[in-house]
Parts: C-alpha cells; structure tokens; sequence
C-alpha cells in the first residue's frame, strides 16, 4: 500500500495534475457530453481500448509482408494488358494520361510510347486469374490469393511511398504497420519480439531500405520492429561476451534484480520494473532465437518447396522460411523487405532475374502455412510501394524498355488471414494506367489488414502530443468485398 | 419604426396574405420557373426568423395585460414592431415553402400537415396582429390565442423537421438500433431478407412514401410493382432491360446515376445480387434455400448471412475469473481473450524445454474458456489428450510436430465444437485416423503434411469424410526436380602461408561434393569426392559441384586459393597510394583478405590499394632473412573502366635497404579492347634468394590508342602480395 501511494505520487507530476484538473472542471461543466455514449449504452470511446486486446475477435493473429521494394511492374507480373502489345510504340493518349504529376526521370522525355509486356500471361487456377510466365510457382497457387490489381497511393517517389505504406504519412517517424500491430495484439510469444525484420537484396536496380521503416514512432519502445540479420549474431548485442556462461548470466540478472528492486522500494519509478522486464526478456530470447534460426533440422521438403537457396542466409528464400518460423513461434509481424524491384531500364532483363528470386518462394511460404494448418489465422502479403508505368522510360527497342513509377495503381495480393481466395478484385483501364473498378486507396488496405485483426482502425489510436493519431490517419475504409 | 415604414409592412403583410391565399387556391395549376425554386429551396433556412421572433412576440403577448407591462410605452411598442416583422417573416416563409412543395420529391401525408399547420399558423398570428388592439380583445382571449399559436408554431417546426431529416432523427442516438437479429439460414427470404435490406439501406431514405423522389416509392412490395416516373422498375427476368439495374450502373458522375454522388453506393455484392433477382424473376415470397444450391443468388446471399459486418461468434459460457487467468499467465504460457469483453480465451504453450504434461492440467480453472490452444513442436505425449478432452469449448487445437501418436485421438472426439486439429509432422498413421475420425462431431480440417499417411490415403479420408477438408501439403515426388545451388566454401581467408585444409561446404544436407584443382569442370563420375581430407599446400583453383539424388547438380564454383609464406614484419609504402584507393593503407598488401568486382561492395573500397600519377613502391622488411623465389601481385584489369595492368613490375631484394638488386622485372599482358574484366596474378620468379628487404615497385601504363583515356596512365589496383 505504502509503495503504491509512493507510485501513485510519481505518476502524478505537475503537467498531469493540470491536465487532470482542467478535464476535472470541464467534466463537471459538459456532463454527458463527454461520454458520448452516456445514454446509449455499450461503451466504445477510446478509453475503452485495452493495449493488447483487440476489439473484436480476428480473423488473422499475425501478418507476414512480403514487401517488394522498388516498386515492381505490375505489367510484367499481373496485371494483363493486351492492348498495350497492340498498340506498341504509339504515344500514350493524352486523355488517359490525364495531369498525372510525373518524376523527374521521365518529366522532361518528349514522347510517351507504351509498350507491351515482354512476357506471355496465362489464366490459372479456379479463379482463372492472369499471372505472367515469370510466376510459375505464384501461378500455381492462385486459388489461394486475393489479387488486388486497383491499388493507388498518394507519392510518387520510393521513400515516402515505401513510408506512406508502412506508416500512413508520407513523412516518418510514425508507428510501422507492425508497431500499431504489436501495441493493439499484444504478445503471442513472451520470448520473441513482437515485430521483426528481415532483409534481402536481388539482381535488379535497389532502393534503400531504413530503419524508420519498422520504428516505434510515438508508441512505446517495446512495440519497435527488431531486425534479425544473416551471420553469427542474427539479433546484435544479445549474445553473452566471451566467458560468461548461462549460469553467470542467470546469477548476474538476479542480483541486478535486487538491486533494481532496492531502488524501485526507494523511488517507485515503473520505468525501473519495466527495465528488469526488459533484461529478462533478453535472457529467454537468448535461447529462444538461436532455436528459430536454426534452419538444418527443417525436412526436405520444406527446402525442395522453398528451393535450394532457402538455406544459404541472407537471401529471400532464406527469409521466407524464416518468416514462417517465427510466425509460428508467435511472432504478430514479420516484415521482409527484398530489394531490387526498380526498373527504370533493362527491365526485361532485370525483371526476369528478380521475379525468379521471389517468385518459389512467397509461393512456398502460402503452400507452407496452409498444409501447418495455419494459413487461415496468418495474413500473407505480397505487394510494393507503388506501379510502374504503361509507357517507357528511356528508349524503346526491339527488345528493351523501362518503366517509371506510377502511383496510380499497382497490383499487390493477400493470402489467408480471412482474406477471400481465389479473388481477383479492381480493374485497370485497358491501358493499365487508371483504375477502371474498386479502388483501394493506401489507407483502405491498412484498415483491411487492421480489420482482419480483429482491430478497428478508428479506434486503434494513440494520442501523442494533443493530437490522435491512427495508422490510417483520417480516412480509410475495410475492403469487404475481399474479406471471405 | 416611423408611421411611414409602419403602414409600408402592413401593406406588403396583406398582400402576402392575398398571395397565399392565391397560391393555395391555384395550387395545382402553378408552374413554378427554374428562379423561383430557388427561392423556394431559401424556405429551410428562412424559417428560423419566424420562429424565433413569433415565439419571442407570443411571450411578450402573454404578459401584455399585466399592470406593470400594460402602461409601458416601450413594451407596448416594441411587441407591435415584434409582431409585424414575425408576420412579414412567416409570410415569407410560408410563400417559400408552398414553392418547394411543388418541387420533385415531397408529397405525403407529413407533408400536408406541415403546410396546414403553417399556413393555419400565419392568418391566426394575422387574425391577432389586427384584431388585438380592439376593445373585445380581453386577456383571457389573447391568452388563448397566444397559447394556440405557440402550438401551431411547435407543430409545423416539427413536421418539417420529420420531412427533412426524417422521422426518429432526435430520438434515434438514444433509442438505441435494435440490431436486427441474424436470420438463420434456414429461414432467410430472398426479398425479405436479402433484397430488401439493400433498398432499406441505399434508396428507401429518398423513395418513400413521404419523399416520393421521382415519383418512385420502394417501401413496399406494392409500390416497388407500381414503378415510378420513368416507368416501371425492373423487367423480370431481365436485368438489361430493368431500369432499377440500368440505374445503379451508369457511371457516377451521370446525373440518373442511383443512388446519387454523394451518397453510400451499392457495393458490387450488392448490385450483383440485385441483377441476379431481377434475372430470376422477382418473387417475394421465396426462401433462400429453397433456390438450387448451384445458384449465385443463393451462394452470394448466404455469405451474407454470415459474414456481415465482424461477426462476433457468440460463446454462451461465463468468463473465467480474471485472476486466475492471470496467474496461469507466464513467460512460457500466454493466456489471452480472443477480444475486449469475450469470454473466450486463446492459449498458446512455447518451449520445449520448459513443457511437461503439468503445463496443461493446470489450465483446469480455465477449462471451459480454452478456445484454442496452440501446443505445437512440444512434446505432447498422447496421454495429456485426455487433459485436453476436458477443455469443453475448444475449437482449434494445433498438434503439430508433438509427440501425439494418434492412438487415443478419439479423446478428442469428445470435443463437441472442436473445428480445426492440426496434426502434421506427428507419428499419427491412416489407421489411427480411419477409426476414430468417424467420432468427432463438427470436425472441419484436420491438417496431415509430413506424417505417415500417404497422399492416397488422405484422398482416401478424403472420400471417406465429405465435411472434412484433409490438408496433405508439398511432398516432393521427384517429378520437378530443382538445380541445386553451387558449394560455397568455409576457410575464412583464401590466403594460407604453408598449408590448408580445404573447407568446402553445402548447406543442403546430404549433398555431394565433387571438385577438381587442374581447372577442368568437374563431372559427377569421374572428379573426386570431397570429404574434408583434402589439404593444399600450394596456389590452387578449386572447382566445385554439388549433387544430390532428385535434384540436378549445381552450376561450378570456383575458389582460388593463394599460397603467401612469407609475411613481411614491416611494410612501407615510398610513394602516395591514390586519395580514393586507400584501402587499409600499406597494411592491406599482407591482410589475407581479397578484393572482388563491384565497386558498390564493401570488399571493393576496402582491398583494392591503387595508383595512377605515380609508381606504387613497397618496401616489405623481414627481421629474420627468409629465402624467396617469387613475389606475386594480386590485380584487377577492367578495360571499360581504365583498370590496367602496371607497364612493369619490378622486384629488388637485398639483406638490407641500402643494398637491393633488381632480382626480376615483369612486363605484363595488356588487355585487348572490349575483354570481360578479370583478377590475375603477376607473378615475379627468380633465383633462389636470402633477403630481409624487397621492394616491388609497379609503374602504371599508358593507356593505349584505342582506348577513351588513350595517353592518360591506367589504374593500377592492387589488393594483396604474396612472397614465396
């Protein structure tokens, strides 16, 4: 009781107390006011949000992202378009160009001629869905897929896109996808990071990948997206230094945990007790993340589907894998990135290679999921920042070409989750450069992947600031048609 | 208000008076010109004044006779003026709301009691205005009528405000919506519950008896047969030809489009259903069952009946004591709501080494709670299924990679709601599963990857049980098989000083190495085995291929291996290295560590040592004389980029600084014009020598005629020496 008045003075500083004091006065001025709901019953204000439990019950428990960056060409992939074949080298109608902005690599270029995807399109699956012939493994399991071709976003350059996406503003320093993710589901798995991250790097033109990207934002360090590297040390500063053993180790955090108790009776400071949390959570990740990484006592099977690279580190199959274990082992988000998407020339070339790098493998990661009896609480994403264009960059010839990006759609998919399969949703023109049908803005996505975990994306807020905050800041609306 | 102004609004207050009268009369036969509806649509928003100042001048008229107000001039005066410019606003505003009566979209029976009532309200405020100052006008009369104005006033505010914004518009935030309770499946009606939910949501707001927008009324089955303006609303069995269809899908931006911009739209569920109606005829007495289950009304429909908006599986049974939930709660068990406010909990166990048959019978206070309950890659015995058989309500139960055997899965049987049991990776055999699945009651996917069964006893299974979906998973048959990657190599430096055992490595278990050191391709019959034996003892190129049965052997790899006995015990550079070719200075001649293509690579910036405008003169000392035949130069050569072989290297050696010889000059192959860009070695031999100091001293050459840079000197990039 002492102790809890000695926190209870700690917590209440001189700014809570005139906060707490103006709201005192303005309740008792406003009344009813200030509980909307007062008379209507069924209580849904913020204040009714628990960190940790979602507000109804979800489809998904935890989300793997397969995030393509740089954008790859939605032409080559998915998104079908004869008619650019038939019309190879005209120059891009001005009324379907519109007064789109473009970047400045092709702002200045004095004709626009589409072209054509390089590649053949073939119809699969039940859903008869349009996969290009450099997705054979996708291809395959397209009964399985969401395929969103009517995706659009607000930037038109990598990074704020990339941050747009993962973030909902195009500036950073706001919470990650996965950050939001880890604050409104709590922990599965005590012992692993709620939200992780792995790198990869292809053949094709890269694009940086930062930090920001998986940051915490104004949400509490806790909730921030922990990156698991190739080598010796896939988490840094988590193993023991030379010498000390587990049991020093153990011997070392109690007495530690005395003394931190000794100074927690003394000031009653929660951030002491939320440090020793802190140590022991190292302590059990230092068994339980060495136990994940380990990929030899995987069957062979599992390196026959995921392909042979799955087991070398550091590469996207490698990733995919990996992705699986730690989802399995709990983990809300594992967020991959795989670099090498930006093809602004030498795309036939470039695309080819890239797409051979991902495709078996984000197949594999479905197929895996689904014969563990998992897919359907595991929400798999497949997607980039933003499209490519429907004309050139750079010169056409015979047998090369470029693409710009083109924020006005692009084609990503989803798999499991609660997401319908065997669903191609939104069309494009027939020249691939608007969306003919069911858009789906940036923010609709994030509040269909929030909505699949059981979080309202209205209410999932934080204030910071004097302002609330959302990852779908203002706007954004739940895609149900896709939701099964 | 002088005299003048006075007699002026009285004037204009009986011709309003007139006017209304006229309107009212003529009412059917007035047209009403585009300028004047806009007058009209002015009525919402003037109708404000009247009713305040009337509402103000009817308090004031209350009062009028008491003794204090009746002798106040001011009083007096004030509730005159009040008065007749309430008149002049309500007559305004009744002549504005008779122009937007005739407009599309008001008609019923609201409708007639908001303009009778204001039109009542008006000559009763004009009947008092010119008759209260006469002598027979008593209090108790003027009372009265000022009472029954008031009334008038509440009654026709009211009836407009039904019309505008619709009937429960006050009383709706507090009277709660009672959510219509989910219509069981069995018992939907096409129209009744499918149809008309989507009218009541999207169109009835506008086409209701009330509102009649465009003469059209969807309420009632009735009026939806009648049509509206423009006709009749659907052709059965037509969808093309119904004009309710043709609307919904022009484009938005089109004026006929329904419902209007601005308004929630049919989603294309929504509109595909409303075609599939059309196109079956329009029944309204129809059950969704009762249409063939092949039928896209009825597969579209009962989705609905699912899947609305998150549907909250309701769970019947008491939540479990919130302490007790906690306590089980540790770093190896987490114990979680599926929800806010769900009694139902999810239970997931991680850890093999801290797992024992305990763990579970603990949750025995929480048993009637445990929805699901993860337990996978622990050793769950088959015994603790019997401890899990007591967690009545559990639906999902993930088993894979434990030690369940599947002899007593019938435990689990007799979990009535249990939907989900994952059981890959177990031991649990076609036998075990023949036998005791029959047991289990609402049974939905039962997952068997990587367990004994083979695929045509699960398609057997399969057979066997319709509702049950048997997932079998990828199990590699050898029909497609994949090229395996090439052998990567272990040894941390490919830089040895006398000998070293080779480390060649795959991370595929059971693969086969086969490698060669003369530099032909190796083959899969003929090149040896690797086996970790292999020791070199000189510069070797090492060429790899990985096989392994059921899949095709891997492309080569090629390691160069460089032999460096000697390493100097100081090393001095006479001449600047190039400011962007710094590497890790002299040292890097001697780090073991080499360079590779790509600039973009770290490797690159930190190996390759390079000069252009001067030699690059070494000078390497050893404390104790060694004896030395060969100094050999690492470089890279790319043409495209002006990389060149040095011109010349020359070696000197001698017992000390001051007294080296030239033991050997090297003038290497120059590169022809367009070559791949390639690593070599310029190797300088020669007798036989004891010498504590070299010098390597290598001059860059002149680029050639046909290059770009032609007459500029080439890069000289040097990564590391070896002295043998």
């Amino acid at each position: 009781m002492e102790k809890e008045i000695l926190e209870h003075g700690f917590n209440f500083n001189r700014r809570r107390f005139l906060s707490r004091l103006s709201l005192g006065l303005g309740s008792a001025a406003l009344g009813s006011l200030m509980i909307p709901d007062l008379f209507g019953g069924n209580s849904t204000d913020e204040e009714g949000f628990t960190p940790g439990i979602p507000h109804f019950a979800p489809k998904a428990k935890r989300v793997i992202y397969l995030f393509q960056n740089g954008a790859p060409s939605q032409q080559e992939l998915f998104d079908y378009k004869p008619k650019l074949r038939e019309m190879l080298g005209q120059e891009i109608p001005p009324s379907v160009r519109g007064n789109q902005r473009l970047t400045g690599m092709t702002a200045n270029q004095s004709s626009f001629p589409l072209v054509g995807s390089f590649v053949d399109f073939k119809q699969y699956g039940q859903s008869r869905a349009w996969v290009s012939d450099l997705f054979p493994y996708t291809a395959k399991i397209v009964d399985d897929l969401c395929i969103v071709k009517s995706m659009y976003t607000e930037a038109i350059n990598h990074d704020p896109a990339l941050t747009f996406l993962q973030t909902g503003s195009q500036q950073g320093n706001r919470p990650s996808m996965g950050a939001w993710l880890s604050y409104g589901l709590g922990n599965e798995n005590k012992n692993l990071p709620n939200f992780t991250v792995l790198l990869s790097r292809g053949v094709g033109n890269g694009q940086g990948v930062y930090s920001k990207l998986w940051s915490n934002g104004f949400l509490d360090s806790i909730h921030q997206g922990v990156q698991f590297s190739k080598g010796e040390d896939p988490v840094l500063y988590l193993r023991d230094p030379e010498g000390m053993d587990r049991h020093a180790r153990r011997d070392m955090l109690d007495n530690l945990a005395k003394l931190n108790d000794m100074a927690y009776q003394e000031f009653g400071d929660p951030e002491i007790t939320a440090k020793v949390k802190q140590y022991e959570m190292a302590y059990r990740m230092q068994t339980a993340v060495p136990e994940v990484m380990d990929l030899s006592k995987e069957p062979d099977d599992i390196v026959k589907l995921y392909g042979p690279d799955c087991l070398v580190p550091g590469t996207y199959a490698a990733n995919c894998l990996l992705a699986r274990k730690l989802s399995e082992n709990g983990v809300r988000f594992v967020q991959l990135y795989h670099q090498g998407w930006d093809q602004h020339g030498n795309l036939p070339f470039e695309i080819a290679k890239q797409a051979k790098d991902v495709d078996q493998a984000s197949a594999a990661l479905v197929t895996d999921l689904k014969q563990r009896g998992l897919l359907d609480e595991t929400l798999v994403i497949w997607g980039g920042e933003f499209g490519r264009t429907s004309y050139t960059q750079g010169k056409l010839t015979a047998d090369n070409y470029g693409r710009d990006h083109h924020p006005r759609c692009f084609t990503i998919w989803m798999a499991g989750g609660g997401i319908k399969p065997g669903m191609v949703y939104g069309e494009t023109d027939e020249l691939g450069y608007n969306i003919a049908q069911n858009p789906v803005h940036v923010h609709d996505f994030q509040a269909t992947v929030l909505h699949q975990l059981g979080l309202n994306h209205e209410k999932l807020i934080f204030k910071h600031l004097g302002r609330r905050y959302r990852l779908t800041d203002v706007s954004g609306k739940v895609v149900r048609d896709i939701i099964a | 208000m002088t005299k003048k102004v006075k007699s002026l609004a009285e004037q204009a207050l009986f011709a309003s008076a007139i006017f209304i009268l006229f309107l009212l009369l003529f009412e059917s036969r007035i047209v009403v010109p585009a300028w004047v509806q806009s007058i009209g649509r002015m009525h919402p928003l003037f109708l404000h004044f009247p009713i305040v100042i009337l509402l103000l001048a009817m308090a004031m008229e209350l009062f009028r006779f008491n003794a204090a107000n009746s002798t106040n001039e001011f009083y007096r005066d004030f509730l005159t003026n009040l008065l007749l410019v309430g008149l002049l606003s309500a007559g305004i505003t009744v002549i504005m709301g008779l122009f937007l009566s005739k407009e599309d979209g008001y008609s019923g029976q609201v409708l007639q009691w908001h303009k009778w009532t204001g039109v009542l309200l008006f000559y009763l405020s004009c009947f008092i205005y010119w008759s209260r100052t006469k002598s027979w006008y008593k209090a108790p009369l003027a009372k009265s009528t000022a009472i029954l104005t008031v009334f008038l006033l509440v009654g026709a505010g009211h009836y407009g405000a039904v019309l505008t914004h619709g009937d429960d518009f006050i009383s709706g935030p507090i009277m709660k919506q009672t959510e219509a309770e989910p219509v069981a499946l069995d018992q939907a009606m096409v129209y009744k519950d499918v149809i008309k939910p989507i009218f009541e949501q999207k169109c009835v707001s506008c086409h209701n008896p009330e509102k009649l927008k465009g003469q059209l009324s969807m309420a009632t089955e009735e009026a939806l047969l009648k049509g509206g303006k423009s006709g009749k609303l659907f052709k059965p069995g037509d969808p093309k030809a119904s004009l309710l269809l043709q609307r919904i899908h022009l484009s938005e931006e089109d004026k006929k489009h329904m419902p209007p911009k601005g308004k929630t739209q049919l989603t294309t569920d929504e509109m595909t259903l409303l075609a599939l109606w059309v196109k079956g005829r329009p029944d309204f007495n129809e059950k969704v069952i009762d249409l063939p289950p092949s039928d896209s009304l009825r597969q579209l429909a009962s989705s609905r009946f699912k899947s609305a908006d998150p549907v909250q599986e309701i769970y019947r049974f008491a939540a479990a004591d919130e302490e007790a939930v906690q306590k089980l709660n540790n770093d190896y068990r987490t114990i979680a709501p599926l929800a806010k406010g769900s009694p139902a909990l999810a239970v997931n166990l991680y850890n093999q080494s801290t797992y024992s048959a305990e763990k579970l019978q603990e949750l025995s206070d929480i048993k009637s709670q445990i929805v699901s309950l993860n337990l996978n890659k622990l050793p769950v015995k088959d015994a603790d299924l019997k401890t899990i058989s007591q967690f009545e309500n559990l639906q999902r139960l993930d088993l894979n990679f434990t030690d369940v055997t599947g002899q007593n899965l019938k435990e689990l049987a007799r979990l009535p709601h249990l939907k989900s049991l994952t059981l890959s990776g177990t031991k649990v055999t076609y036998a075990h599963l023949q036998n005791q699945i029959r047991d289990f009651k609402s049974l939905q996917t039962v997952a068997l990857w990587e367990t004994k069964l083979t695929p045509s006893e699960i398609q057997q299974l399969q057979k066997a049980h319709k509702n049950i979906t048997f997932i079998a998973g990828f199990k590699d048959d050898g029909s497609n098989p994949l090229t395996l990657n090439p052998p990567e190599i272990k040894n941390p430096s490919m830089v040895f000083d006398q000998s070293l055992a080779l480390a060649l490595h795959h991370p595929i278990k059971g693969v086969q190495i086969r490698y060669t050191t003369d530099g032909t391709e190796p083959d899969s019959i003929h090149s040896p085995v690797f086996n970790n034996k292999t020791v070199l003892t000189d510069r070797t190129t090492i060429k790899a291929k990985a096989y392994k049965d059921g899949w095709y052997g891997s492309s080569v790899a090629t390691f160069d291996f460089f032999k460096s006995a000697y390493k100097p015990d100081s090393i001095i550079l006479l001449q600047p290295l190039n400011r962007v070719h710094q590497a890790d200075g002299p040292k890097s001649f001697f780090d073991r560590k080499l360079g590779t293509f790509n600039a973009n690579s770290p490797a690159w910036a930190n190996n390759w040592t390079g000069v252009r405008n001067n030699d690059m003169v070494v000078v390497s000392e050893f404390k104790k004389p060694i004896t030395a035949s060969s100094v050999a130069l690492r470089i890279m050569i790319e043409e495209a980029t002006g990389i060149f072989p040095p011109a010349t290297v020359e070696v000197w050696g001698g017992t000390s600084p001051d007294q080296m010889k030239l033991l050997s000059t090297v003038k290497p192959k120059m590169p022809a014009k367009g070559d791949e860009h390639s690593l070599t070695n310029v190797t300088c031999t020669f007798k036989p020598q004891t010498v504590a100091c070299l010098k390597v001293v290598a001059k860059p050459c002149t680029l050639p005629e046909w290059h770009g840079g032609k007459g500029k000197p080439g890069l000289v990039l040097v990564d590391e020496m070896f002295i043998n």
